[in-house]
């Protein structure tokens, strides 16, 4: 744990005890600026600075947009905040490599925490008033909606029409919301605390985070299985716990967030993982980049450049490097390939029984997927290219160099996930909704706390921090 | 009588809240270390005590802690080989180092390293708040149980910011004469020593050095506080360590002194005051520029000890940069600091241990 986490151990219930006795929706508002303000500025005063600039900044860009919602003033909104990323986010992160002495500056620059979340948050609220949505948010509502504090961080990236009649409720928050906020809080803490036993090891220096680290020479075939897998669900339990940690912690203060992930390892094909991992910003690159580039003609393979600009441009979006826009890259490939397949299909009129369809699909989709996570962890490309090659080459499927403990650790989450989500989704599909007692309720979120705070000092990172 | 039935409700759900926060620390201690479940477990299982202090418990583990089969921290002693004993208090037990990575273990490594064979043997003979005196006085069974050449002496000087009893009186207790003390069982809350760390990990250091400001302020109301130790002290000090330099000589083992080094710059404006108030915790007696005096004086008289007694002197304090990246708090080695030390140690012992090697072979 470090100071800021303690931070928020301290405010949130202080906020929320002074937040439950007020009855003005102003007044709560300004508490939760305050509080938000308060919790960022713990990151660094000047990102604070940066954050409430950037928000004066497109608020009156919005005002402009309001009186006269014109494509001249749309793109001024865009090649403004999208200059502040770049010269906040990426220059500070290529000039290294660089080494040009006049633009040398930028090397020095720490990025504000949460700026390519904040970054889409603020122009989604101008394509949005440019499409002639009916938004008008004070404002304080608007510096609000930008730096609401579960969200800021590391999202999930909200629209301002989701938030803003729930930031005018005048109506405190109920035990359910409480209950509800305080069950997502331990479900998270302990996915992230699954995903901290991943990349650490059941023995020290046997988890994912040391394989990668040290890359061990050759890796075979399952090694390379094992080590994608496993981090695909790494990465899962570490941001969608965050995400249930988040959501969860707006549910207190009576706000419902938009989920961020649905199962998205049940996806039977690479569009549909997309419409349920990292929803937030998926739906963000649907909505306000890949519709406007598609409809600008028509065309089947216009439809899949668009598709793939998309994907790369959602790649970058995590970091610029060459790795994250291969990244990109095959995912947009993929996605074209799957809409493909799916046209031959039509055309072909080919009809396959769903018990051998279903499960062929999820074994291609979910294996793609995980190999694609070797471009979003690797170190280099030329680690990239020496996993692809292990997998794809069968002579090295007959050993293992990975300890079995990884291979075991592995395992037993994969099956613990598909068990317990099949398992839930059999009880919903019968009618019947798990009742936990108020009493075990509280041991659960003993062990949650526990297990995601106390078992280890050192707590892993957050993964999605960093972009 | 419904809303008392709601609260009392919310109270039993905190009691259970409470209660499995203890369930599962008690479970993850016997998961990770084999930890009791239901009796005591803190570092004192470590131990066992006699009327002159305490000893290494053989083949006792308390975490990361794990000691071998006659009681010191470490591998199993192989036949054969040079060995070396490390005598000293908590830096050389080490608290901080990841395991294995205390300066013993390194110093040996370095060793065999450098001789291109499993030559040395090095021995942490030392436990947390050993003194001088405890050190003389259990010497005969440390020689009979390591058969060592060499005695590297890393004192733990603070020990004597109060007198602690005179070696002489150490040893009118007889260890033979009374059956160790088992730790005593009480209960104890595991889950509140894991909230202190992780507290003491968040917060920032300006709130933590506050914090032991306010502490200080009140264990002083039960001392008489004092700007510098007296000279009786050093001297005393003086004194004890030249009687186990006699001790090690009389059984045959060659002393090796080492200056006492710690986190704090010579220049005052870089001291760590938090870093100094936590070493004040312990000494609330002893004004926190007193502690730097004190660090000054008693590496004087070892330096003194060493040139009237004609020792090999390695003097750690002036060699070990101070800072928090070598030290984890104000003289405990964080595992990049037990190397630096390993380090100088091996440069320090390296003639001496050549020279012998040289003889030995020429005998030959």
């Amino acid at each position: 744990m470090n100071s800021q986490e303690l931070l928020y151990i301290i405010v949130i219930p202080i906020c929320w005890l002074l937040f439950s006795r007020l009855r003005n929706f102003r007044s709560r508002q300004v508490l939760l600026l305050l509080m938000s303000y308060f919790l960022y500025s713990s990151w660094g005063l000047g990102f604070l600075g940066i954050l409430v600039l950037g928000s004066l900044l497109n608020y009156w860009l919005g005002l402009c947009l309001r009186r006269k919602p014109s494509p001249a003033r749309l793109w001024l909104g865009i090649v403004a905040n999208i200059t502040m990323l770049i010269a906040l986010k990426y220059l500070p992160a290529i000039m290294p490599l660089l080494r040009r002495k006049s633009i040398g500056t930028f090397a020095n620059i720490a990025s504000p925490v949460g700026i390519s979340f904040w970054t889409l948050q603020a122009l989604s609220y101008l394509f949005d008033l440019y499409r002639g949505e009916d938004l008008e948010p004070s404002l304080l509502e608007f510096l609000l909606y930008m730096a609401f504090w579960p969200t800021v961080l590391s999202g999930p990236i909200c629209r301002l029409s989701t938030l803003l009649s729930q930031f005018r409720k005048t109506s405190k928050p109920l035990t359910d919301d409480v209950q509800c906020g305080l069950d997502r809080i331990s479900i998270g803490l302990l996915m992230t605390a699954l995903g901290q036993i991943l990349a650490s090891g059941v023995h020290p220096g046997q988890g994912l985070d040391a394989i990668f680290d040290e890359f061990p020479s050759g890796l075979t075939g399952p090694d390379v299985w094992c080590v994608v897998i496993g981090y695909g669900f790494e990465l899962f339990l570490n941001f969608a716990g965050y995400s249930h940690i988040v959501i969860g912690a707006a549910r207190l203060f009576a706000i419902h967030l938009d989920e961020n992930f649905d199962r998205p390892y049940f996806a039977t094909s690479p569009s549909e993982f997309w419409t349920r991992w990292h929803m937030s910003l998926s739906f963000w690159i649907r909505d306000y980049l890949f519709l406007p580039i598609a409809m600008l003609r028509p065309g089947k393979w216009w439809r899949s450049f668009s598709l793939v600009v998309s994907m790369v441009v959602f790649g970058f979006w995590h970091k610029a490097s060459l790795l994250f826009f291969v990244w990109g890259l095959y995912h947009g490939l993929l996605l074209v390939l799957h809409r493909q397949w799916q046209e031959l299909r039509r055309r072909m009129n080919w009809r396959f029984s769903r018990v051998i369809i279903e499960p062929a699909s999820w074994s291609i989709t979910f294996g793609a997927i995980c190999l694609g996570w070797v471009f979003f962890r690797v170190g280099t490309f030329s680690q990239a290219l020496t996993m692809l090659r292990a997998a794809v080459s069968l002579v090295t499927y007959s050993g293992h160099v990975l300890p079995r403990s990884l291979y075991l650790v592995v395992v037993t989450v994969v099956v613990a996930y598909f068990g317990t989500v099949s398992a839930g989704l059999l009880r919903r599909g019968h009618g019947r909704v798990l009742a936990i007692p108020q009493e075990l309720r509280f041991a659960l979120y003993a062990a949650a706390v526990y297990v995601g705070v106390l078992h280890t000092a050192q707590t892993q990172a957050f993964i999605y921090s960093k972009f | 009588m419904n809303r008392l039935l709601q609260h009392a409700r919310c109270a039993l759900g905190l009691v259970i809240f409470i209660l499995v926060l203890e369930l599962c620390a008690r479970i993850d201690d016997f998961l990770t270390y084999g930890a009791p479940f239901w009796g005591t477990y803190n570092d004192q299982i470590l131990y066992m005590r006699d009327n002159i202090g305490k000893w290494g418990r053989p083949g006792a583990r308390y975490k990361e802690w794990q000691l071998n089969s006659l009681g010191y921290r470490g591998p199993e002693l192989r036949p054969g080989g040079v060995r070396i004993v490390c005598l000293g208090a908590s830096e050389t037990f080490g608290l901080y180092e990841t395991p294995g990575e205390e300066y013993p273990r390194e110093l040996e490594r370095k060793l065999n390293e450098e001789a291109g064979r499993e030559l040395f043997q090095v021995v942490n003979a030392a436990y947390a708040g050993e003194t001088i005196g405890t050190a003389t006085h259990r010497l005969r069974k440390i020689v009979e149980q390591v058969h060592p050449s060499y005695a590297v002496i890393y004192p733990s000087v603070a020990t004597y910011v109060s007198l602690p009893p005179t070696t002489e009186a150490t040893a009118a207790g007889d260890p033979g004469g009374t059956e160790p003390k088992q730790p005593e069982n009480h209960f104890e809350w595991r889950t509140g020593g894991r909230l202190r760390s992780l507290l003491k990990e968040a917060l920032p250091d300006v709130v933590q050095t506050r914090l032991r400001e306010w502490q200080t302020k009140e264990l002083e109301r039960q001392y008489a506080v004092m700007d510098r130790i007296s000279e009786e002290n050093v001297i005393r000090f003086q004194g004890d360590l030249t009687k186990l330099v006699r001790a090690l000589r009389d059984q045959g083992v060659e002393p090796v002194l080492v200056t006492h080094a710690t986190a704090f710059a010579k220049n005052s404006a870089d001291w760590d005051r938090n870093l100094l108030l936590t070493w004040r915790k312990f000494y609330p007696m002893l004004k926190e520029n007193g502690f730097i005096d004190m660090e000054k004086r008693m590496n004087d008289a070892i330096r003194n000890v060493a040139a009237g007694k004609h020792v090999l002197l390695i003097d750690a304090a002036n060699e070990i940069p101070p800072g928090r990246m070598y030290f984890a708090d104000f003289s405990h080695f964080t595992s990049a600091g037990a190397e630096v030390m390993a380090r100088c140690l091996a440069d320090g012992l390296r003639p001496l241990i050549n020279s012998q090697l040289r003889e030995e072979a020429f005998e030959r």
